[in-house]
């Protein structure tokens, strides 16, 4: 598995953590190249069926970063993202899927060294777990390919 | 029940009632006015299940000013219960009538409270505490359990039975319809297209098992859902179905009641 880059989704919210990776590029931290940003305004505004529909697509893994608890743009917004990501593990865990490849990370606009920690650490994880089971439920097998 | 029903509605207390009448030999959901009184049958004990809420919202989202009467079970009366919280229906719009279940039926349902919290017509049984199949599944490896999922999985023929019988799913647009997130041309539909019902099944969902008699494919939702509430319990201490309480995904908090992960 030593070729392996794993696909890393990351949903950034807007008001902090794309701040932070913002940052962490003019400061020239170094992070490995595996994450795919999509800024969105609110970490609580990713939906878990956003996270799944990455699995579906073949992510390895999906980061999800927003502000610190109490320093919401929309004030209680983060909230949500807890509740969600925690409950979301749980599903993911039951349905034999590691929950390892779900994250979620408060990352504030002043910290571009976290932000690049975090990538590095996420990424070096997922390449031990190696690439995601298919969440296909027809294997490429059964339809003769 | 002639009496009970026959009494709210020549009283005006409720302007109809939804209960059941035989039809080809079994009982079939019924909506009972004034101008049909004499179609009102006895009580009887029966197996005959159907997502009466269903029809009750729907009678309901047509004419928000009438009131209504509807006969249920345990499980019912649970979801009457969520649909109130997610305010779907009002409580001073809707008076209910009781039922308990037999013990065959609540041995066959899994049930975990086969009868209202008051109960009108039969006698309360014992109900079933704990799910042998959730047992079963959480003690298998993650990956026997994954191929498991996904054998079931892929007999899905999107049909939205589940989804459409279940009597707390109220949305008026689904994102299981969502065709950028989950491709309609696709069989067996993704995985996340159950995945997400889960997620939304999660705080919501009152065990009352029509997903699982009405998938023709036989999928064993159930399982999944019950799973989904089990966690929700661990995480929140929520559990659906009762009279107060709300569930975690319906409003914000406090910081304190947050399950533990970065700060």
């Amino acid at each position: 598995m030593k070729d392996f880059e794993p696909r890393i989704i990351a949903f950034l919210c807007n008001w902090c953590s794309y701040a932070g990776a913002d940052l962490a590029g003019v400061s020239r931290f170094q992070y490995p190249p595996n994450i795919r940003v999509i800024r969105v305004m609110c970490s609580g505004s990713v939906s878990p069926h956003h996270v799944l529909h990455a699995f579906q697509r073949g992510a390895d893994g999906v980061l999800v970063a927003g502000c610190h608890i109490g320093d919401c743009h929309y004030l209680k917004g983060n909230y949500m993202t807890v509740k969600r990501v925690k409950f979301l593990e749980g599903l993911l865990q039951f349905a034999g899927y590691d929950s390892a490849r779900l994250r979620l990370e408060w990352i504030s606009a002043a910290e571009g060294i976290k932000f690049a920690e975090v990538v590095r650490d996420f990424t070096e994880k997922i390449k031990q777990l190696g690439p995601a089971p298919s969440f296909e439920a027809v294997p490429e097998r059964a339809l003769g390919a | 029940m002639n009496i009970k029903i026959k009494q709210l509605l020549e009283d005006g207390r409720v302007d109809g009632f939804w209960a059941y009448k035989t039809t080809h030999g079994f009982p079939f959901p019924w909506l009972f006015t004034r101008e049909n009184l004499d179609e009102l049958e006895p009580w009887q004990c029966t197996k005959a299940r159907y997502p009466i809420l269903k029809l009750l919202l729907a009678e309901a989202r047509n004419h928000p000013d009438k009131t209504y009467g509807v006969l249920l079970r345990g499980c019912e009366e649970r979801g009457l219960h969520e649909l109130f919280k997610w305010n779907q229906l009002q409580p001073e719009k809707v008076v209910v009538l009781g039922q308990a279940c037999s013990q065959g039926l609540a041995i066959e349902c899994e049930c975990s409270k086969p009868f209202p919290e008051e109960i009108h017509y039969g006698t309360p049984v014992d109900p079933v505490v704990e799910s042998r199949k959730v047992k079963e599944l959480e003690s298998m490896e993650p990956e026997a359990r994954q191929q498991w999922w996904l054998s079931h999985f892929n007999r899905c023929i999107r049909c939205h039975g589940c989804r459409d019988i279940c009597p707390v799913c109220f949305c008026t647009e689904c994102s299981l319809e969502h065709n950028a997130l989950i491709p309609g041309e696709k069989l067996p539909p993704d995985t996340s297209f159950h995945l997400v019902r889960a997620i939304h099944m999660g705080g919501r969902c009152i065990d009352c098992g029509l997903c699982e008699e009405v998938c023709p494919a036989g999928i064993p939702l159930r399982s999944l859902y019950k799973e989904v509430n089990l966690l929700v319990e661990d995480i929140f201490g929520y559990k659906p179905g009762a009279a107060d309480g709300k569930s975690p995904f319906s409003f914000l908090g406090e910081e304190m009641l947050l399950p533990s992960g970065p700060r």
